[in-house]
């Protein structure tokens, strides 16, 4: 930004400027906007960075901040230490598969529930169905996580008792606490959970299709499944490029769901811990239980770059693939 | 006009939010530090407070379970007219909010902790004792022992533990019981009389008879445990000495607990509990502690490992609940083999964190509670409402110290913020209760080594780093070994274990460990 106000030549410098600050005039409530924001990312985004140099350091806390700077450096020693734990297969491949999993499942899901409901035609139903799917999302992970003590408990568990009383089964399925249930349980919730919170920007997305173009599709013989393909679908194409790459960008921490680490906190116990541990979990375990900051902050940057590295390539690869991407 | 108008409206406005922010500033000002106590109350810091005079002090307990959340009751109150501090108490919402605090800075006046000892027993964050002693109470005598077990590698302690007696001191009191932190094992007493009272005097007996409610009332849950309390009891039968994350000493040299060769014996029995179906595999992931006691009085559970107080606590509520059976404790002594080795260094101990607005009061505070008067108000209750005392040298308790609910709403013994287990022991000196013949069982067997509790790994030390991650790594695989489908799978998954503790480095922490445990030896000589 700052680039552009810089005259480029002395010469026309004076007249540049002021058509610039013309137009700055004219744009200031955006200005300001875009000024809070970048204030707001300035602070809690980039001034913490500092922090980051504690992942190269021997730090400890009782030497406060100002230990940040003045403790010793140790150079990759925590990076070792990680990469040679004991759990670092684990729990990278935990990390791994439950992020591509919510990829793979949550990902379609909120499209293809908009879909449906725009070839719903009942309007009271439409809505009805949205409400009612978007609201989990404001339910705090927390809640849904007792909740769902009451309904999936072995012992207790209304969903149990109705498998059993069905004739099911014969045992009660330990959803809670087996590994074999956790990743089915993590993508299940989160999908139930922001599905149709995800479904009001595609909805929006396809609410900016002319409805002319469905008159001459349905004058042409187009059906009903023909429109969504050729029509809906490629309308939607933008949205879902870049809500993709979003997606991708926070893969680590579930993607557009989100909430890996949520889950794996709070629905995690020591004997579905053999799926449930991820990075994350384990970055807060020995971070704040342990006090070893340092390792902590080494294991989270290792993370970052990997999501780092994910942003750029698949908005790279949507670029190449459909034309649109984020930046 | 209209501008004028409007102007009063805001100049109104204004001169409210003044007054009412001032209001605001005077409030919090209550809680800025008096001037200190006169000189009467520097004399042993327990002459009565004047009114006026009380000085609010925060507190902050590491224990999210901590039965008592704020200062009242009458031995709270007892507590402040002696000392003329009152105390705002927290308590913490789970295990990690006093790390939280202390990495930012946030901590309040007092600190009440048994995990973050070590990391608290510094001088960044705490007032050493040594130093406030010195300045402010310096008749408040500390014994050579504790002050020896407290003392850190600066030279200094900032706290003395509660709970802690030598074994001298045991053996010294005939009445001292020790406290109910003690495992135990209770049974429904109607269920054995229906199968016939079999007799339960080895851990085989309990096995067959855990097996013949099994068979008999398939709807019963046989064994349901706390979820702090699943290994204490058997551990002690098959005499390991020590629990799974602590030392054991054998001739002159100490090993890691995981090493100790009777605890593979311990592994396979836990996995034949699980895999006959005697325990339930949720039971190891109990989100609270009050499931197994929901368990236990709601009927659905034979037998409840908890502590020795568990048989009197459980009946106490069936009989609330107007249930009609009741439980009785196992013997404490099942087998043999049973050993309790108390390397224990107490519980708890209080901190005076560098942000205590008033170390003067805090540390005459701690010196009320320290001394027999202090220790036996906390402990009993209030001389002459609670208890008497009886010349032979115990109380004799007006109310039944293993009702919780009325031990905790009157504030009794939990703010033991400084207490000793002796006075603390005495507690479960009751001749009728269940509980008492247990502990009196489990102190003929117990022996006192507690220079291997000095086997402390400092903050921020490699040790530590190794220890805590042999801990975690434990917590995680033993899981594996007690719901382990087979004996050999169970064996496997405990070979396993060892092997992922010596590659974290467990010969390096045993070596560290011997040398510490040489040194530390000495303190007890």
């Amino acid at each position: 930004m700052e680039l552009e106000t810089q005259p480029r030549s002395l010469g026309t410098g004076g007249g540049r400027r002021s058509i610039l600050w013309k137009r700055f005039k004219k744009q200031k409530v955006l200005h300001l906007f875009v000024g809070l924001g970048m204030i707001y990312l300035l602070i809690f985004a980039y001034t913490p960075m500092f922090g980051i140099l504690m992942a190269f350091k021997d730090y400890s806390i009782s030497s406060g901040i100002k230990g940040i700077f003045t403790s010793d450096w140790v150079g990759l020693r925590y990076f070792d230490e990680f990469v040679h734990d004991y759990q670092f297969g684990k729990l990278v491949r935990n990390t791994l598969v439950l992020s591509l999993l919510k990829v793979i499942f949550a990902f379609p899901a909120p499209i293809l529930l908009a879909i449906m409901l725009n070839e719903v035609k009942h309007m009271a139903f439409k809505r009805f169905v949205q409400t009612i799917s978007y609201l989990p999302h404001f339910i705090s992970w927390v809640v849904v996580v007792g909740v769902s003590y009451a309904f999936l408990s072995a012992d207790v568990g209304v969903v149990n008792k109705a498998l059993m009383a069905m004739g099911f089964t014969d045992e009660p399925l330990a959803f809670l606490t087996s590994p074999n249930y956790f990743w089915g349980l993590a993508v299940g919730s989160a999908v139930w959970k922001e599905m149709g919170w995800w479904t009001i920007i595609f909805l929006a997305a396809i609410s900016g299709i002319s409805p002319s173009q469905y008159e001459a599709a349905e004058i042409d013989g187009a059906g009903r499944l023909a429109r969504i393909r050729y029509i809906t679908l490629p309308g939607m194409k933008g949205t879902i490029v870049v809500v993709l790459v979003l997606t991708i960008g926070s893969i680590l921490g579930g993607g557009l769901v989100g909430s890996n680490f949520e889950q794996a906190y709070l629905l995690g116990n020591s004997i579905n811990n053999p799926t449930s541990e991820i990075v994350q979990t384990y970055a807060f375990r020995v971070g704040l239980s342990d006090g070893r900051f340092s390792y902590a902050a080494a294991i989270d940057l290792i993370q970052s770059v990997i999501s780092v590295a994910l942003i750029f390539s698949s908005n790279y690869i949507a670029k190449r693939v459909s034309g649109s991407s984020l930046f | 006009m209209n501008k004028s108008r409007s102007f009063k409206i805001v100049a109104a406005a204004l001169s409210m939010a003044v007054v009412l922010s001032a209001c605001g500033g005077n409030g919090g000002n209550t809680g800025q530090p008096a001037p200190s106590g006169s000189p009467d109350a520097a004399a042993g810091g327990n002459a009565p407070a004047k009114p006026g005079q009380v000085k609010e002090l925060s507190l902050f307990i590491d224990a999210s379970w901590y039965p008592v959340t704020e200062w009242k009751g009458p031995v709270a109150d007892m507590i402040t007219e002696k000392t003329g501090v009152k105390l705002k108490v927290t308590v913490a919402t789970d295990d990690k909010q006093l790390p939280l605090m202390i990495a930012s800075g946030d901590l309040p006046d007092l600190v009440f902790t048994s995990s973050n000892i070590d990391r608290l027993s510094d001088s960044k964050l705490s007032y050493s004792w040594n130093e406030l002693i010195e300045k402010y109470a310096p008749d408040f005598k500390i014994d050579k022992t504790r002050i020896a077990i407290h003392t850190m590698d600066d030279g200094k302690f900032y706290t003395v533990r509660n709970s802690f007696a030598t074994q001298e001191e045991m053996k010294n009191s005939k009445y001292s019981l020790g406290s109910d932190g003690n495992p135990g094992i209770a049974v429904r007493e109607d269920i054995l009389k229906e199968l016939g009272n079999p007799p339960i005097k080895t851990l085989d007996d309990f096995v067959k008879v855990l097996g013949m409610v099994k068979e008999k009332y398939p709807e019963m849950v046989p064994l349901i445990m706390d979820k702090d309390w699943i290994e204490q009891y058997f551990l002690a039968q098959f005499g390991t000495e020590t629990l799974l994350d602590g030392w054991y000493e054998q001739d002159g040299k100490v090993e890691y607990a995981i090493r100790q060769p009777k605890m593979l014996d311990f592994f396979k029995f836990m996995n034949s509990l699980y895999r006959n179906g005697y325990i339930l595999a949720e039971n190891f992931a109990l989100a609270n502690d009050q499931i197994d006691d929901q368990y236990a009085t709601g009927g659905k559970a034979f037998a409840h490992s908890h502590t020795v107080s568990t048989a009197d606590t459980d009946n106490i509520k069936i009989k609330s609940n107007q249930g009609n059976f009741s439980f009785k404790m196992l013997p404490s002594v099942l087998s043999k083999d049973a050993k309790v080795v108390s390397s224990g260094l107490g519980f708890s101990g209080t901190f005076i964190t560098k942000k205590n607005k008033d170390p003067e009061a805090s540390i005459k505070f701690l010196q009320y509670l320290a001394s027999d008067e202090g220790k036996k108000l906390t402990m009993f209750g209030v001389e002459g409402v609670h208890w008497t005392w009886n010349e032979e040298g115990h109380p004799d308790f007006k109310y039944n110290p293993s009702d919780a609910d009325f031990v905790n709403s009157n504030g009794i013994k939990w703010w033991y913020l400084y207490n000793d287990g002796v006075t603390e022991g005495m507690l479960s000196y009751v001749p009728e209760l269940q509980k008492t013949q247990a502990l009196m069982e489990l102190k003929a067997v117990r022996i006192y080594k507690p220079e291997l509790g000095l086997i402390q790994t400092q903050p921020d030390s490699q040790e530590k780093t190794i220890k805590t991650k042999i801990d975690e790594m434990v917590k995680n695989e033993k899981v594996k070994i007690y719901l382990a489908e087979s004996e050999e799978a169970a064996v496997a998954a405990y070979e396993n274990m060892l092997k992922n503790a010596e590659n974290i480095g467990l010969q390096k922490l045993t070596d560290w460990a011997n040398a510490t445990y040489q040194k530390k030896k000495e303190l007890f000589k």
